[in-house]
This record gives structure tokens, C-alpha cells and sequence, in this order.
């Protein structure tokens, strides 16, 4: 199931939300300085 | 298609499904669900007699609607083979027969009520997918106004519409009125490249000639016609294709930059206005229309995520399939012995798909004419006696060439080397050194790491790098004559889904201040989704060196394509910043604290494996096996 969590980029440390799938992994960037170095937070957003 | 129908070495199954592929290049063994179509097929003459007494109609799909079918009909005119088929879903029953007229009044007596579906099972030595595209469905676009405005059609719709073949038997009608539209827009890109919420990125590459041949069609029939044709780009690319561009605008079609912001209807006359910026003329004008003909694009089948299981194939993120290489394997599979023809590939028109039908064709020939065939010399192997039939194995590998493992029956995995095109990723996955890669072995690896970092490790920055898109990345960077720092030494490896942990881990023991796994984009992967293996493996590994109290910064991840020499350079460039920031202390700390960690687990692992084998209690005697 797709769930909006924080990911922070370990290149430039930008801090970030997005969707995320366990099951279904996307390839993902960071939206400032494009590396692909992007970590999960693990606590989920709650709306 | 009547040629294939009669050939005497080409079995045809119509109305027919893959249900199941097995096996491997050169040895496919293939399920095919024939359903039944409760006609025979060998004795009907398509006579149409059991058409005219079927007193059910329904929407003919093949003429988009626009007319309909019976029950029991002929798909479309041109049917191979031309035998009639009823459709289950449509007739009144036949479970007891609830109407029964067709069967009547055949006299080839060739209905049969109580047909079933047939699985048939055929060994194949190749396989081409040309399952063919759909296309868009424009009714998300409403400013187009397609559910609303009857006199606003696709162009497949407007394909049958003027076809001899179809509902008006060629005749140029609007549906609204049934008279000869006298002005005609045609709007290109519906549902192509679009960077909205709706449509497709992608340029579907028939749409623009499409419209220009039909353009043409209505001026040949239809002179007095006015058509506008608004657009964004014509691609007119293929041979002939410009003359054909020249040809339509010489016969008054006018072509004007810029799509409509929105189409309206006049209620009373039903034709349509629309609101349109001309990006040559720089000025927002008001046109009016009988007609509207909405240039759908291309769309991937809807059912092709079932050919992908069945065949183990990948996809792009557009959805078609996606090649073993764009360039030097354009018609191939990254799975051995399948093909590629059509639409199934990308879009493409009847040239370019023949063109690629008959490469498929060859290749498949080539192969099926070879007595032996060479297969990749980089393929996993299993040493059984350390196998615990877990099953991991299976599960990473994106070709299914792995099988036989079953932790019921203790029966370790075998690895089908025909299958295997060695990515590497079930030796990384394995925990307990089952599998190994032939050329890319561990100890192979781990030296290399011990050889780089023997000497000032701390101006070293480890990487990984597959073989395909970031090695060759690298090598632009270097043909390119990029400028970046030299501090990178590079490991290569055939896919990053070879990247043990214990790989990354071990070069951290050995002193590196910087690990960069770096493979292909998703898209790009060679091995079809090994690399989303890397990733999960790399998450693991920043989450367990939080644990261990080293930053997870220190482990880099990067996707770089073969073309992206620079990003490349850039990415090595703010590498090395990082890695001049990692202090000696640190890398000590890491050092101390990995070798804590690798020190206690292979301790664990003693105590388990020395558990394994101590004599049981109640039986003092009994032998005891130790495993070689």
C-alpha cells in the first residue's frame, strides 16, 4: 500500500515527502540536488 | 493474414490465451487456453444464416460501437479463420438452451452448445511477443468535451467511420445529423506528450501521420471540406512522410500551432467551438466546427502486466516492454529466446512494425537453426551442502532461473543455467554462502576491496559500479575528458544486485571513509529489477549503521546511465567533499565497532552450526554427521 512518508536525502541532507511502497520500491531522487542517496524517515505523516 | 491461416507450418490458435510458460530458451513449453467459441470451426462456412435468426444485438467493439453485432456473429470481415463465434456472455443460454435459433437453422450443423474450452500444450524453441498496443480513452480529458459532445470522436473511431468496411460503408457522416461534415478539426497529442495529471509523457509516433492520410482521404472525397489540423509538432520523420505532410497542406488543410483550451457545442446545430491560441500568430481566436476528430495516442495493452508474469519480462515506466539492450538487442527479451515485434515494444507504425517482425523473425531463426547455443559464462552456481533451502534465492531472482528449493523437503535450490543471466543478486541475498557467482565470486571481490584499501584508504572512495550504465558511465566521464577527482577506485560488478553487504561492510572494516553502490536507473536495468534488490539492500544497510553508531551518510547510492558521464563526474566531485569531512577518528570508531559486530555474529553462527551437530540426548550413541 502506498503511504506519504519523510525522506531525507544523505547527499545534501534535504528533507523531503513522498509516496512510498514497500512492495512496489520506485527509484527515487532528491528534489534539490537530484542524488538518489534518499533515506526513509521511518515515522509515517499522519494527515 | 489468410497466407498464415494457410500455411502449412504455421498453427494459428484464434480466440485462444497463454496461460502458462515454462522452461527455458530453445525449450519453452507453453499452455494455451483455446476457448470455446461454440462453433466448429472446420465445418462452418460462415454462411451468416445463424446471424440473421440471433434475435440478440449488442455494440459491435470492432466498429467502435457505432453499429451493432448478434450474439453469434464474425469479429470483423477480414477474419482469419472466417468461421462465426458465439459469444457466451451475449446469448440468451444455452445451459438449457434458452433460444437455440442459430442451431436451427444451421444446416452445416456446426453449433455446438456444449463445447469447452481446450488446454492445448505446445514446446516452442522461441517466443515473439506481439501482443500490439490500445489506445487512449480520452474521457479524463474533459475540456475536450468527448463525453459530452456527440460530434467529438477519436480517431479510431473515425478510422471505422470512414472505412468501406464500416458502419457507413465509407461514407463521411457526423454523428449528430448524418450529413457530410462540412468543417473538420483534428486535434492532435490527446493523451500524448502530456506532463499533466492526464495523459502520457511519451510522443506516440503514428497520431500526426495518421491525421495527415486522413486528411488527405477527406480531400479526395470530399474537396469543399475544410479541415484544421492544431498541433503542437508535426513528426514527420519516416520516408515519404514530408511529401505526404507537403501534399496535405498543398490540398487546403491548414495547420495551426497550438491545441484548444476548450470545446463548446451550440445546442440547436450541435457544432462546436473552439478556443485556441495560435503560438505562431500569437493571438487567441474563436473556430468553428461540424466535427471533431481527437488524435488519440498509443497506450500499452492493459493486460500486459499478465504476458510480463508469464514471460518474466520488464517494463518500462511508460509500461511497454522493455528490450534486452535499445541499441544492440533492439528485438530481444532480457529473457532468453523471447522476441519482440510491434506495438508491444513501443509505438510504432505498420512499417517500423513489420520491420521489427521480420528482426524477431531472423533472430528467432538463428536460434531455433543452432544445434547448440551459447549461453553466459557468469551464471550462479549452489553448493548444495550449504544451501538451507530457504528460498530467498527464488524470490530475488528476476528470471526464475533458480527452482527445487523447499525447506519442507530439505531439497536445496539448483540453479537453471540456461535461465541465469547472472546478475549476481541471489549471492548477495543468500545469508549463508549457497550461491556463488562464477568470475564475481566473494573471496574474488573481498580481495580487491583488501588490495584497494591496503594503501591510504582514507583518500580512497569505494565504489561500485555494474557493468552496464555506471562503469559505462564512467568511461564517458573519462572519454569526455571530464574533470573530476581521482580519488574513486571502482569495483565492477555485472549488476549492483551483486553488492553483498558483507561487501560494503568489509571495505568500512578495512578503513574506507566513503561506499558508493552505484547501477543502473530502474528503467534501465539489465537484469529487469535486480537493481530494486540493490536499494532495498542499501536501506537495510544505513538503517544498521545507525544501529552500530556510524553515519549512514557514509554509504552513497547513485543511479547513473551510461549516457550520464557527466552526473558522473558531478556525483565523484561531491563524493570526495564528503569524504575529505570523515575524520581518522571516525573511521577508527567504524573499524572497531564492525569488527565487534562481523566478530559476534560468526560467533553466533559457531554456536548455532555447532548445535546443529551435537549428539541428541536420548541417544548417546548415535553418529554424528558433520557436513563437509
Amino acid at each position: 500500500m502506498t503511504e506519504i512518508v519523510d525522506f531525507k536525502c544523505l547527499r545534501c541532507g534535504h528533507e523531503f515527502t513522498g509516496p512510498y511502497d514497500k512492495k512496489m520500491p520506485i527509484e527515487r531522487s532528491c528534489p534539490k540536488c537530484n542524488s538518489n542517496s534518499v533515506r526513509k524517515i521511518k515515522k509515517p505523516i499522519k494527515k | 493474414m489468410m497466407d498464415v491461416g494457410r500455411h502449412p507450418n504455421i498453427n494459428l490458435y484464434t480466440y485462444s490465451e497463454v496461460i502458462e510458460v515454462n522452461g527455458y530458451i530453445g525449450n519453452f513449453n507453453v499452455k494455451v487456453r483455446k476457448k470455446a467459441r461454440f462453433v466448429d470451426e472446420t465445418v462452418c462456412n460462415a454462411c451468416g444464416e445463424c446471424e440473421k435468426v440471433c434475435p440478440v444485438a449488442v455494440a459491435d467493439e470492432f466498429q467502435q460501437g457505432f453499429s451493432s453485432r448478434k450474439a453469434i456473429y464474425m469479429p470483423f470481415p477480414q477474419a482469419v479463420p472466417s468461421v462465426y463465434i458465439l459469444n457466451n456472455d451475449d446469448c440468451l443460454g444455452h445451459n438449457p438452451i434458452a433460444c437455440g435459433k442459430c442451431a436451427d437453422v444451421c444446416e452445416q450443423e456446426c453449433i455446438d452448445f456444449d463445447m469447452k474450452d481446450e488446454i492445448i500444450e505446445i514446446n516452442v524453441g522461441a517466443v515473439i511477443v506481439a501482443t500490439g498496443m490500445d489506445v487512449y480513452d480520452p474521457t479524463e480529458m474533459d475540456e475536450y468535451g468527448y463525453t459530452k459532445h456527440e460530434n467529438v470522436i477519436t480517431s479510431m473511431e473515425f478510422e471505422r467511420l470512414i472505412s468501406a468496411g464500416g458502419p457507413t460503408e465509407g461514407h463521411l457522416i457526423r454523428p449528430t445529423d448524418r450529413e457530410v461534415p462540412k468543417k473538420i478539426a483534428f486535434i492532435q497529442c490527446v493523451g500524448s506528450r502530456s506532463h499533466s495529471t492526464t495523459g502520457n509523457p511519451y510522443c506516440s509516433n503514428i497520431c500526426c501521420m495518421n491525421t495527415i492520410k486522413d486528411s488527405l482521404l477527406i480531400k479526395d472525397h470530399h474537396p469543399e471540406t475544410e479541415i484544421s489540423v492544431f498541433y503542437i509538432d508535426i513528426r514527420a520523420f519516416g520516408k515519404g512522410f514530408e511529401d505526404l505532410y507537403i501534399r496535405s497542406k498543398n490540398a487546403g488543410v491548414q495547420y495551426i500551432r497550438g491545441l484548444p483550451g476548450e470545446v463548446f457545442e451550440d445546442p440547436k446545430t450541435k457544432n462546436l467551438t473552439l478556443i485556441v491560441e495560435d503560438t505562431v500568430a500569437n493571438t487567441v481566436k474563436d473556430y468553428n466546427f461540424d466535427m471533431v476528430v481527437l488524435s488519440v495516442g498509443v497506450i500499452p495493452r492493459r493486460d500486459g502486466g499478465a504476458i510480463q508474469k508469464l514471460l518474466t519480462l520488464s517494463r518500462t515506466e511508460d509500461g511497454f516492454f522493455m528490450e534486452s539492450h535499445p541499441k544492440l538487442k533492439p528485438v530481444d527479451a532480457p529473457t532468453g529466446g523471447v522476441f519482440f515485434a510491434g506495438c508491444a515494444e513501443f509505438p510504432k507504425d505498420v512499417k517500423d512494425s513489420v520491420t521489427q517482425a521480420s528482426a524477431a523473425v531472423a533472430r528467432a531463426e538463428v536460434l531455433l537453426n543452432s544445434d547448440m547455443i551459447s549461453i553466459e559464462a557468469i551464471t550462479s552456481e549452489c553448493f548444495t551442502d550449504l544451501c538451507t533451502s530457504c528460498g530467498i534465492c527464488i524470490n530475488v531472482c528476476p528470471f526464475n532461473a533458480i527452482r527445487g528449493s523447499d525447506a519442507k523437503t530439505g531439497t536445496p535450490a539448483e540453479v537453471i543455467e540456461a535461465l541465469c543471466k547472472g546478475c549476481g543478486t541471489c549471492a548477495a541475498e543468500c545469508n549463508f554462502d549457497a550461491l556463488s557467482m562464477k568470475h564475481f565470486e566473494d573471496a574474488q571481490i573481498i580481495t580487491m576491496i583488501d588490495a584497494m584499501l591496503d594503501e591510504n584508504p582514507m583518500d580512497k572512495v569505494t565504489v561500485f559500479a555494474c557493468n552496464w550504465c555506471s562503469y559505462a558511465g564512467a568511461d564517458l566521464a573519462g572519454l569526455s575528458r571530464l574533470q573530476y577527482p581521482t580519488s574513486q577506485r571502482i569495483i565492477r560488478t555485472m549488476c549492483s544486485g551483486r553488492v553483498d553487504s558483507a561487501f560494503v561492510l568489509h571495505a568500512f572494516e578495512k578503513g574506507a571513509p566513503i561506499v558508493l553502490v552505484s547501477g543502473c536507473h530502474f528503467a534501465d536495468c539489465h537484469y529487469i529489477d535486480a537493481n530494486r534488490w540493490t536499494q532495498k539492500r542499501v536501506e537495510k544497510l544505513w538503517d544498521k549503521l545507525e544501529r552500530l553508531g556510524i553515519r549512514p551518510e557514509r554509504l552513497q547510492m547513485e543511479w547513473i546511465s551510461a549516457a550520464e558521464g557527466q552526473k558522473w563526474a558531478r556525483t565523484m566531485t561531491e563524493i570526495d567533499e564528503m569524504r575529505k569531512n570523515v575524520t581518522k577518528e571516525e573511521v577508527e570508531h567504524t573499524k572497531k565497532v564492525l569488527k565487534e559486530d562481523r566478530e559476534k555474529a560468526e560467533a553466533k553462527r559457531a554456536k548455532k552450526q555447532s548445535k546443529k551437530i551435537a549428539p541428541k540426548t536420548n541417544s548417546p550413541g548415535a553418529e554424528i554427521s558433520v557436513p563437509a
